[in-house]
């Protein structure tokens, strides 16, 4: 990797759009190909940030400054679409019903911007019927839910007999947020409870690459 | 003892008959009280009652005159969404980042929404408590207030963008919180709590906490103090370890610890010697755990305390609404047993 590379990860990670874009604008000049970039820079960037950013040192401000960034850089690369291309997998994102605190999911959602992993995002107050619409649409790999009230925990609890129900039995059920992280997965009954966005991002990157290793 | 008195003691650090106990009740007060969520939050009266009927029920030290946690935003035109047997939301912020904050209005707290409601319950509660309770109310940090003035990305990116216009909006909460403080200490109320929990390091670096919102948390503790509060309190969920040894230099009697704090950690930092602490019990464990469990934690807690003083037995954040009763009296048990359970250990 060279040091231009390095230059743009150390900017995606200080959250500097401006300098981010221009590095990028100068990576391609070079003839450096779109993916490439991805790759050697967002996803780097990101690496360092999942590293830094341990339970004690998760700080909201810099995430989404650092994602700010990323979606920028993105959207440079790849003008007019709203994703990377050739998504490894895809993941519904929501906040159930009753809930409309949706900070956790976003940061989730900046978290894999730069991993070719699609969000369909059902947003916040979402109801489960909406959850298992995107979760077939999509063929989602995973459904994670963020919730910040402990109102919604029973609610939680019956995703998984829903996609049961609609043959979906196979999706992983991740669970994060101020309220949920406090219950097990027994609990919850969901497959995966997160500390942390990025304990979410280890643990769906872990099902994709499973899924991409050869057999 | 007087709870108050009690309460001012523990603060300094002295002697007390017993430990407080002050488990934060708001909405579970309903359940005691035998009415749902939605009769709490729909009247000042109704809320006032409940929080009685707790009071009287578990022998708590304190009352809260705590409604819901969107008053302020809501009186500056903000939109809130209801559903039935939740607490309100805001849906829509009432301000976009790109206000002049220098130049906006401040509510009244006797006309502006449903502030007026709570100085009513504040009455209430002084009335019905006399001298057997400390009555605590509630203001939004001047963190948190802005991020709800503004919306959570909007108030982080203004940080970063314009922190110019970020300060005027911190100082301009800071005057809202001031001001409605000031009002709920001149209603009855003996503290009132200062609930900031967007100033997080998990949301904010403690560099900004440092420089930007701990001032300003200064500037309500003194206008807090000088209305006559018996106590300041402040309130911050999360892992916030690194930021607790700077509470007193902000002018903070009492300082919460959520139950992800490493105690450990806490009771070894430098600077927080003088501090007094609260919490730090989970709340989802008054849902899940039964009342052995509950007391068995706060007793663990005690013992751990007993020898720096300066505690409040408490849960790190709010009790659910749909706690089990059994486990919050295993709780104040806990704290009123403790002298006894205290002789017992050592002798």
């Amino acid at each position: 990797m060279g040091s231009s590379f390095e230059t743009l990860v150390t900017a995606l990670i200080d959250g500097d759009r401006e300098r981010s874009l221009a590095l990028v604008g100068e990576l391609i000049d070079q003839g450096r190909q779109p993916l490439e970039i991805v790759t050697e820079g967002i996803e780097t960037a990101m690496a360092s940030l999942d590293r830094k950013c341990t339970a004690e040192q998760f700080n909201l401000l810099e995430i989404m400054l650092a994602g700010r960034a990323v979606i920028a850089v993105i959207h440079q690369l790849f003008p007019g679409d709203i994703e990377l291309p050739n998504p490894r997998a895809s993941v519904v994102t929501a906040v159930l019903e009753g809930d409309i605190h949706d900070i956790g999911k976003s940061i989730l959602k900046i978290l894999l911007a730069g991993s070719r992993i699609r969000i369909v995002d059902c947003g916040k107050d979402a109801s489960i019927a909406a959850v298992v619409k995107a979760a077939i649409e999509s063929k989602a790999v995973a459904v994670c839910i963020s919730g910040l009230i402990s109102s919604i925990i029973p609610l939680v609890r019956t995703v998984r007999p829903a996609l049961t129900a609609a043959g979906l039995g196979h999706v992983k059920i991740l669970a994060g947020g101020a309220a949920l992280k406090q219950c097990s997965a027994d609990t919850l009954n969901v497959d995966f409870v997160g500390q942390t966005a990025f304990d979410a991002v280890h643990y769906i990157s872990g099902l994709v690459e499973n899924a991409d290793a050869p057999r | 003892m007087l709870p108050v008195d009690r309460l001012c003691r523990t603060i300094q650090h002295l002697p007390c008959d017993r430990p407080p106990v002050i488990p934060q009740i708001f909405a579970h007060a309903a359940k005691v009280a035998g009415r749902d969520v939605d009769a709490y939050l729909g009247s000042p009266d109704t809320a006032a009652q409940c929080q009685l009927a707790a009071w009287r029920h578990y022998g708590l030290d304190a009352v809260f005159a705590v409604i819901d946690l969107t008053m302020e935003a809501e009186a500056l035109g903000g939109t809130l969404t209801r559903h039935p047997g939740l607490y309100p939301a805001i849906r829509i912020p009432p301000y976009s980042a790109d206000r002049d904050f220098t130049a906006m209005s401040i509510p009244d707290p006797a006309k502006a929404g449903r502030l007026p409601a709570v100085l009513e319950m504040i009455g209430q509660l002084r009335a019905g408590v006399g001298e057997n309770a400390a009555v605590i109310g509630l203001i939004q940090g001047p963190m948190t207030l802005a991020v709800q003035l503004v919306g959570m990305e909007q108030t982080l990116f203004l940080a970063a963008d314009d922190t110019e216009r970020f300060l005027q909006l911190l100082d301009y909460a800071t005057e809202i919180s001031r001001r409605y403080g000031r009002a709920q200490i001149e209603a009855g109320a003996d503290v009132v709590l200062v609930f900031d929990p967007a100033a997080c390091p998990e949301v904010v670096p403690v560099g900004m906490f440092r420089e930007m919102i701990g001032p300003r948390i200064a500037k309500l503790s003194a206008a807090l103090k000088q209305a006559g509060a018996k106590a300041t309190w402040l309130h911050i969920a999360g892992q916030t370890a690194a930021i607790l040894p700077l509470y007193s230099s902000f002018g903070i009697d009492i300082g919460n610890l959520d139950y992800c704090v490493d105690l450990d950690k806490v009771l070894a930092a430098p600077g927080l010697q003088t501090l007094c602490l609260d919490g730090n019990i989970k709340p989802l464990s008054f849902i899940t755990d039964n009342a052995d469990a509950i007391r068995d934690s706060a007793v663990e807690l005690l013992a751990r305390f007993d020898q720096r003083g300066g505690f409040i037995l408490s849960s790190g954040c709010e009790i659910p609404p749909e706690a089990q009763e059994a486990a919050v009296s295993a709780l104040v048990a806990a704290a009123k047993d403790w002298p006894q359970r205290r002789t017992q250990r050592t002798s």
